[in-house]
């Protein structure tokens, strides 16, 4: 291996960190939305669960690709057009790790939404109408009966929905995030090696991942306490 | 207060920038060796770079390069995240509807690329074979437009890099590319022995435009006006040869 190659491949492994960060940002605001989406689709009231489902609907209808233009491009454009239809000199330039953030955030988002309603709806309900019998607080039921519970639900879908989410950054090139699939596509196109590159991107990926199922299995175990696990 | 909150937010996410700054903002996308790639300690190099560091400091602005997928370039441009793009775009009329290009910096004819042993006597010969191509390339158009209306299967890439690939595995017969681009970055190399250029250079203005230029959006005519008197400067002064010279054995500049 050449010392050029050694060091496209550090570049590479350095901007893996970004994917990493761009990955772990995007969760938090996918859980974000996902509660809030799933808690409005299963309040009752109409406009709340019309909101939900119009979201859900629209974001896990079209290509994530598609929606990532629409929205980082199109926003980007239509603020900056309006604000030169007011007179202004100044232009909007979003910064993209927060632009990669929120908008694979709210793409996955929709998907949590309905991991996080399937979990909650295979709570018994008689659990959180005892609870409110108890006087807790709907926020208290929820912190105290509710998610606890339905982590151990939501697990199998919320581990699905991670491991794409952590391959849809390869997508915010797009936006101008130097993401590895992108370090790396510019490294094979440098050298003219591309499958050293790609094969090494593969591998941190996979990388990521493992690690993902092996901390994701521990929350498991520890939210599975007391309960028994059967085998057929 | 919700107003307040929104604008808080808002400033939070962006940084407000004027356009009559000092710095050009320029966009590459660098995986188009020689024009635009990036040496292995991340440093953007090759003759669009080399070009536009020349331009700016004739028009007396600092060059601050933007690093962008080829697929959202255009929108980025648009979207204003960058003032110019000079990443070896070919000027053409479909372009020219959405941006506004400067007079050319080169123009280097495309050439139909073939393995050794098919005969090629005009597109017609070739019935049959299947030609790999860039796809939303300006070689893409030619292919569709003279090629496929003959009978020639074309198959088109995200990446010329794939083309060769799909080369070397034998899915293909041959390519349309620039012959920069397909000289360096295939011929010469393992794999690429076995393949020659055939037929005329192809220059046709309808499918190839009229070179590169630089990009930028529309109503900027005061900037496309002193970065085309640049281009004339530069090919002037001496500069533009050094810089050809480095990368080039002839004149990219072309007719």
């Amino acid at each position: 291996m050449t010392s050029t190659t050694q060091s496209y491949l550090w570049v590479i492994l350095q901007g893996s960190l970004l994917t990493v960060g761009v990955s772990l940002g995007a969760l938090l605001v996918s859980i974000l939305l996902g509660l809030l989406g799933a808690a409005a689709k299963l309040s009752g009231r109409p406009i709340l669960v019309g909101l939900g489902t119009f979201y859900t609907t629209i974001i896990r209808g079209i290509p994530d690709l598609v929606l990532m233009l629409l929205v980082f491009y199109g926003g980007t454009i239509g603020i900056n057009t309006l604000l030169e239809k007011m007179g202004s000199e100044a232009t909007i330039d979003i910064e993209p790790f927060a632009a990669g953030v929120i908008t694979i955030g709210f793409i996955y988002g929709a998907y949590m939404t309905e991991t996080f309603r399937g979990a909650i709806l295979s709570i018994p309900k008689g659990q959180m109408e005892a609870a409110w019998a108890f006087g807790m607080s709907r926020p208290q039921t929820f912190i105290r009966i509710t998610l606890p519970q339905m982590v151990r639900y939501a697990l199998p879908g919320f581990t699905n929905n991670w491991l794409v989410l952590i391959k849809a950054t390869a997508l915010v090139s797009l936006i101008g995030l130097q993401e590895m699939t992108y370090l790396a596509k510019q490294a094979s196109s440098a050298t003219r090696s591309p499958f050293m590159f790609f094969l090494f991107t593969g591998a941190l990926f996979l990388v990521y991942t493992s690690i993902s199922l092996i901390a994701l299995k521990k929350v498991n175990a520890r939210y599975s306490l007391g309960t028994k696990r059967v085998s057929l | 207060m919700k107003k307040l909150l929104l604008a808080a937010a808002i400033s939070a996410l962006c940084a407000t920038a004027f356009a009559q700054g000092k710095d050009l903002k320029v966009a590459i996308d660098p995986t188009y060796e020689p024009f635009t790639f990036k040496t292995a300690d991340g440093k953007p190099t090759g003759f669009d770079v080399d070009i536009a560091t020349a331009l700016c400091e004739q028009i007396k602005r600092k060059c601050v390069f933007v690093e962008q997928a080829w697929d959202g370039m255009i929108p980025g441009l648009l979207a204003r995240k960058y003032d110019v793009i000079i990443s070896s775009m070919s000027i053409t009329q479909e372009r020219l509807k959405q941006v506004d290009f400067t007079d050319k910096y080169y123009n280097t004819p495309s050439k139909i690329v073939l393995k050794k042993d098919i005969k090629f006597d005009g597109p017609a010969s070739i019935k049959g074979k299947k030609l790999g191509v860039l796809k939303a390339s300006t070689q893409e158009k030619y292919a569709l437009g003279e090629l496929k209306t003959k009978g020639v299967e074309i198959v088109s890439y995200d990446a010329q890099d794939q083309v060769y690939l799909d080369i070397k595995a034998g899915r293909l017969d041959g390519t349309v590319a620039d012959i920069l681009e397909v000289g360096g970055g295939f011929l010469s190399k393992p794999g690429g022995e076995n393949y020659q250029f055939v037929g005329p250079e192809l220059y046709i203005p309808k499918y190839f435009g009229t070179g590169a230029g630089i990009a930028l959006r529309k109503g900027q005519a005061e900037l496309k006006k002193e970065l085309s008197a640049g281009i004339q400067a530069i090919r002037g002064n001496g500069k533009y040869k050094a810089i050809n010279d480095k990368y080039f054995k002839f004149d990219v500049f072309g007719k």
